[in-house]
């Protein structure tokens, strides 16, 4: 394809000007990498440290020993990665009043999840309906359906709902039918039809990132992506495990993303936070293509009292390419 | 000439050195721990970038003494957490406020920063309040040193959700003369079997930096599981086949095999039906 | 019962002339250029084909249900002209199982050419849920495959005994082969007794499964809510469009068959005009099941109906589409109401006519869908827009076709393509019955 070599050729540029940091970059890998792992609390060895365990002993343990270590807020469920979190649903609400189509959502999902090839997960679309309907711009996430289409079809159960709500991926088992695919009424699915090119020096702070968590496949869709499987949105578990919020929703500079637990009835884009239940009931918050049954996670505000005007955006569409080709 | 390296968190390379910005709050979580909330972060050719792996030391300044309380290191995001189990652990200075300085001691790419923390100790204590069959959540905030209640402050209610909490009552609760709100619960908020916890939050004051007070009630709506997991769906694992597309596919196929056996054994019997048509003969 | 040694000698199959040598060569190269291609596929990924992620299935699906179409000729022509008792199929039944056994087989490889991951084939037999129409598909191809085995090597059983002696002087190592395949055959009365009464369970047998078959090939498509596929049409549309195609192979190839073998005795004017007939009935009930999918929506104008619609009418794939409905369907169906059209040489045209329509209906039914979808194309190359099959996928395709007349020249090759006993046996019931009339008649 024609685009290729457009591509080969700045990579290659790219590739020079690496090759030149790549010391660099192995010495701040490393040392990121070791604060990481060993995030130490030094005090002079020899002193002791006063700390309460888990169940409220006080001990004295001396302070060289001590390593800070993250938790998670809910004390370490360790749930089944197939099954999910319990006792949630995960839901995203956007705001189409909002979006200016600034993209930022779409750079921070294609860098965050090392995107390759050129279909970005998340795309924002550039809608209307009949010339006599507004144009609008929408993003479209997997919707995550409660009736999925794409679960129902595939032969291998590589791609499974969850209990709380996501449905992932497997690309171990992925035998690349591309009937999901089929299936999908919302196109947001991504064949890996070649070997997935990370560039080299993507792929050195891919590993450098995966290095210190559990990894595993299933909740770490496209770290790395295989060839010969399909890959989408994945609501970013490895994220919201850590009561993180999703990286679309944190990039969106105009507050489109909501996102949070149906059960709980509350989401947030960040800076509001909200209920989900009166949000949907004040602006008539809908789903994409209701009528197939699908049941999607993923609700619409309507276009309505518009923060900014629709043509802001065209400056930035992109209609041909979604991944800028990230270095 | 400057050399950015793309979209990673990395430093520049010039003479100059570059500055670096300390944040550091301070949080008291009521019969929890106190900490220290330290983010480091820079300049650099005008994006602001995080700083990692740099060695902040910490340090409890009284009138004219330092104590030294230890060091600690940014983690990959520029951030990292001071903890201390309670005050007692540090002293305070004759106007009764704790000072505690945040040094980074500089190194080959960045000058020298540090910033300190002035706090007084309050406390805060929150209740759970029935009043006719209404919820309703007390709280009053209290200076430690004077023991006098805080009147005037503005004090957040609300209740623990997974990424953010969600504000409770009014945006502005002011504390009134006796340092007192109360904040009527008037929704039905669903929670983990009925459990919510409640916060009562000083949110980032000069004088007391940031206290939190949390109380735990049962009187959310406890939250049904209604995901179809368990279930049996077409869209299941194959352990969870809904039973028809067990049953007759599976008989479909035991027919059409259990006739196809039965014509290979007649070809086999075809095959050694020859001996016996030799015996006759 | 007594064969006699003119209908042996007409009816054993000879060695290849210089044509057929060339031919099988032929084949075979193209068949190695193919599996070639597919090397280099699995080495670099399906890049090396021009699908992408809105044509997500190109011509090796489309092949693939084309094969699976071209299987039914077994089921319709054996099972059914046996049901209801058109006893002039006997010359032409071999063939139709023949191209029956080898389109399925043919049909099982293909779709594991179109798999992202051939290395986890198994997956789909130890993981595999009974839920997703892909599972029913990798169930009922194995088994039709079995069944139309069956199907061919029971009638088969007294010609291979004929033909271990025919060559015993001339060949014996070949004869040898045809007695080990034979299984003992003597005719005696117990062999024929479990042979019939097994011929008609499979003539039975065959019919739900070939349904089966062409009605789950049906449901990949109908399963899913596209345009073009959510039709309750498909199941039937399907089976009626794989008679039109198995009609069509099996006249064609019988033509072939007949000029190189000279079977003009045995393969008369009669049989083609019976097949003729046979072909348009079939031609005609597809082209009622057409007017429902093609032209019916047009009343309610629903917006992606008309979209799809106006893609084959009018759109790019317009000349491809009014080749398949014109060429492939009309013209044959005009042609072969006359009965000059229902000689050989004409209804061998007519008959590459469907078989080629056929395959690029299959196209038709595949890829325009695939490239309308509910959300507009945007964020994509441009090149994604459309779908035209690169030269790894032609190459793999026609290698499969290779493979398929391969196998089919290659039973050709090696077996009585008209069934010898059978024929004997009918001959010989012509002239009892004969006999008996004539007894009857006082001079």
């Amino acid at each position: 394809m024609e685009n290729s070599n457009k591509y080969n050729r700045r990579y290659f540029l790219d590739n020079g000007l690496k090759f030149g940091l790549a010391a660099l970059i192995g010495g701040i890998g490393l040392s990121k990498l070791a604060s990481k792992l060993y995030g130490k609390t030094n005090t002079n060895s020899g002193d002791k440290m006063e700390l309460m365990t888990t169940d409220g002993t006080i001990i004295e343990v001396d302070a060289s020993e001590v390593i800070d270590v993250s938790h998670s807020k809910d004390e370490e469920i360790k749930y089944n990665l197939r099954e999910g979190m319990p006792n949630r649903k995960f839901v995203m609400v956007i705001d189409l009043a909002k979006c200016k189509n600034a993209l930022k959502c779409q750079d921070a999902c294609n860098k965050h999840h090392y995107i390759t090839g050129e279909h970005a997960w998340l795309k924002v679309y550039k809608m209307q309906e009949e010339a006599d309907t507004a144009p609008y711009w929408m993003p479209t996430t997997c919707m995550h359906c409660d009736h999925p289409a794409c679960v129902t079809v595939c032969p291998v159960d590589a791609t499974f709902k969850r209990r709380d709500g996501l449905v992932l991926i497997d690309n171990e088992r992925c035998i690349g039918c591309r009937f999901c695919m089929a299936a999908c009424p919302y196109s947001t699915r991504v064949f890996n039809w070649k070997e997935p090119d990370y560039g080299e020096s993507s792929e050195i702070v891919m590993h450098m990132n995966m290095a210190h968590e559990p990894h595993n496949s299933i909740e770490f869709t496209g770290m790395p992506s295989k060839i010969g499987t399909v890959d989408k949105c994945d609501f970013c578990p490895h994220a919201i495990k850590e009561n993180e919020l999703p990286h679309c929703v944190t990039a969106c500079p105009n507050g489109v993303f909501y996102f949070g637990d149906k059960y709980e009835d509350t989401v947030t884009n960040g800076d509001e936070t909200l209920r989900l239940s009166k949000l949907l009931r004040d602006k008539s918050g809908y789903r994409l293509m209701e009528g197939l049954g699908t049941k999607p996670s993923v609700f619409y505000l309507p276009p309505v009292n518009r923060l900014v005007d629709f043509k802001d955006g065209l400056d930035d569409f992109r209609n041909f390419n979604s991944v800028e080709k990230i270095n | 000439m400057l050399i950015v390296f793309g979209s990673q968190k990395s430093y520049a390379q010039s003479t100059e050195k570059n500055t670096i910005r300390l944040k550091a709050d301070y949080f008291k979580i009521m019969n929890g721990d106190v900490y220290f909330d330290i983010k480091a972060s820079s300049k650099i050719d005008k994006e602001t970038v995080d700083v990692p792996n740099i060695e902040i030391f910490i340090s409890n300044e009284i009138e004219d003494e330092e104590i030294d309380l230890g060091t600690i290191t940014t983690n990959m995001k520029g951030e990292c957490r001071f903890t201390l189990k309670n005050l007692n652990l540090i002293k305070q200075d004759s106007t009764n406020t704790y000072n505690i300085n945040f040094t980074f001691k500089g190194n080959s790419n960045f000058k020298k920063a540090s910033k300190s923390v002035s706090f007084k100790d309050a406390i805060i204590i929150a209740d759970l309040i029935k009043k006719d069959s209404l919820n309703f959540i007390k709280a009053t905030l209290i200076d430690v040193s004077t023991n006098t209640p805080l009147s005037d402050r503005l004090l957040n209610v609300q209740v623990q959700r997974l990424f953010r909490p969600l504000r409770i009552g009014p945006e502005f609760n002011t504390t009134d003369e006796n340092g007192t709100i109360i904040v009527s619960i008037i929704d039905e908020i669903p929670g983990v079997n009925g459990i919510l916890t409640f916060e009562v939050v000083l949110k980032d004051s000069d004088d007391y930096g940031t206290v939190k007070s949390m109380v735990k009630a049962p009187i959310g709506i406890p939250i049904v599981d209604e995901s179809t997991f368990d279930k049996r769906t077409m869209w299941s694992p194959r352990n969870k086949t809904p039973y028809l597309l067990l049953i007759f596919p599976n008989l479909l196929i035991l027919t059409l095999w259990g006739l196809i056996i039965y014509l290979i054994i007649n070809l086999y019997k075809i095959s050694k039906s020859k001996f016996k048509n030799h015996e006759n003969n | 019962m007594e064969v006699s040694q003119k209908l042996i000698d007409d009816l054993a199959p000879k060695k290849f002339g210089r044509k057929g040598v060339i031919w099988t060569i032929s084949l075979i190269i193209i068949s190695i250029a193919g599996i070639i291609a597919y090397i280099d596929q699995v080495i670099k990924g399906q890049v090396v084909t021009n699908m992408n992620d809105y044509a997500l299935w190109g011509i090796y699906i489309s092949n693939f249900v084309f094969f699976v179409a071209t299987s039914f000729v077994g089921a319709v022509t054996v099972a059914v002209l046996r049901l209801t008792n058109n006893s002039w199929r006997t010359p032409v039944v071999r063939i139709a199982e023949i191209i029956s056994l080898a389109s399925i087989i043919m049909a099982g490889l293909t779709i594991m050419i179109d798999m992202g991951r051939p290395d986890r084939l198994l997956y789909l037999f130890i993981h595999g849920r009974m839920q997703s129409p892909i599972i029913w598909d990798v169930i009922i191809i194995p088994t039709y495959i079995v069944i139309c085995f069956l199907l061919l090597y029971f009638p088969l059983l007294p010609d291979l005994a004929i033909l271990k002696n025919h060559f015993s002087k001339t060949n014996p190592k070949l004869s040898k082969w045809y007695g080990k395949l034979s299984l003992n055959w003597t005719g005696s009365e117990q062999q024929k007794k479990i042979q019939i009464k097994s011929i008609h369970i499979i003539a039975i047998l065959i019919i739900p499964a070939g349904f089966i078959l062409q009605t789950v090939d049906a449901w990949l498509f109908s399963t899913l809510f596209r345009v073009g596929w959510d039709s309750t049409n498909l199941g039937a549309y399907f089976i009626s469009g794989a008679s039109v195609a198995g009609v069509g192979a099996l006249v064609t190839v019988v033509y072939v068959i007949r000029r190189t073998n000279k079977l003009e005795e045995y393969i008369t004017d009669y049989h083609f005009d019976k097949l003729g007939k046979f072909l348009v009935l079939t031609c005609l009930i597809y082209l009622y099941f057409n007017i429902n999918e093609y032209v019916i929506p047009e009343f309610t104008s629903k917006k992606e109906e008309i979209s799809h619609l106006n893609h084959l009418y009018s759109g790019q794939y317009a000349p491809l589409f009014w080749f398949v409905i014109i060429g492939g369907l009309i013209i044959p169906v005009i042609v072969l109401l006359f009965k000059k059209g229902r000689k050989p040489l004409p209804m061998f045209y007519v008959g590459l006519l469907v078989v080629i329509g056929s395959w690029w209906k299959r196209f038709l039914i595949v890829t325009p869908t695939l490239l309308q979808p509910f959300l507009p194309i945007q964020g994509v190359p441009e090149s994604w827009h459309h779908y035209f099959p690169s030269f790894h996928e032609w190459i793999i395709t026609f290698a499969t076709l290779a493979m398929a007349l391969l196998i089919i020249t290659f039973l050709v090759r090696y077996l009585p393509v008209i069934p010898i006993q059978r024929t004997a046996d009918e001959q010989e019931e012509t002239e009892i019955s004969k006999s008996k009339i004539s007894k009857t008649v006082k001079p």
